[in-house]
């Protein structure tokens, strides 16, 4: 049997593609790094001091 | 294992219709949580948040994990294969990545639901929430046009797996 031809690679628009994936991806976590993305993790939706609950609300 | 045409058909329909309901229920819910986010009617603040929340929970959630999993028996059942094509390996990357996000949004979204319209009219610091899921769902919806037009566009290359499962194996699949 014959061997099979060689990989021709990956076409253009995988390689386009990817580095413009690439950039979104390091552009996401230089917004989540420098705070322009605000605040992310699993302490982010705890009210800071200005933020009043429902129940201490003054009326 | 190759479906049969018939089988092949049903599972079709259920994942585009799956893909493209998700793509809707995702403007709708952007639509919300502009309302939400823009609105200084304490009314539909108040119903915005919580109609994002069932939204989230009842029709994103459902149809993206229903689009995830048809997409994987529709590629692992037909000669396209799940690894073998770019456009296909494509699709489920950012199928996967869109349910992560989608995922940990939901705490955000039921947080904002859980708080009462005058509070987050009133409080800065919830702005920077609220605008949350309108940067989310305005990159989600841009993120699954991609899978949808990949569909329809199947654009040619085959991964290093592909090209030698199909230089040993039967031919690949008519476009």
């Amino acid at each position: 049997m014959a061997d099979p031809p060689p990989y021709p690679g990956a076409p253009r628009w995988v390689k386009i593609s990817g580095i413009i994936a690439i950039i979104l991806v390091l552009l996401v976590i230089a917004a989540l790094f420098t705070g322009v993305g605000g605040p992310h993790g699993p302490g982010r939706h705890m009210p800071s001091s200005s933020v009043s609950e429902p129940s201490m609300q003054q009326p | 294992m190759i479906m049969t045409p018939g089988l092949r058909k049903i599972a079709l329909t259920v994942h585009v219709a799956s893909s493209v309901g998700s793509l809707g229920a995702v403007a709708g819910f952007l639509a919300l949580a502009v309302a939400g986010l823009t609105s200084k009617d304490l009314q539909i603040v108040h119903a915005a948040y919580p109609a994002m929340e069932l939204t989230a929970w009842f029709v994103i959630v459902p149809l993206v994990l229903a689009s995830l999993l048809t997409g994987i028996v529709q590629s692992l059942g037909t000669p396209w294969g799940l690894f073998r094509h770019y456009w296909v390996l494509a699709k489920l990357l950012l199928n996967i990545l869109v349910t992560i996000v989608l995922l940990l949004q939901l705490e955000l979204i039921g947080y904002l639901a859980d708080v009462s319209p005058e509070t987050i009219l009133s409080s800065a610091d919830l702005r920077g929430l609220r605008m949350s899921p309108v940067i989310h769902a305005t990159g989600g919806l841009l993120v699954l046009l991609v899978p949808v037009a990949l569909s329809l566009y199947k654009p040619r290359g085959l991964t290093r797996y592909g090209w030698r499962k199909q230089h040993e194996g039967p031919t690949a699949p008519q476009r």
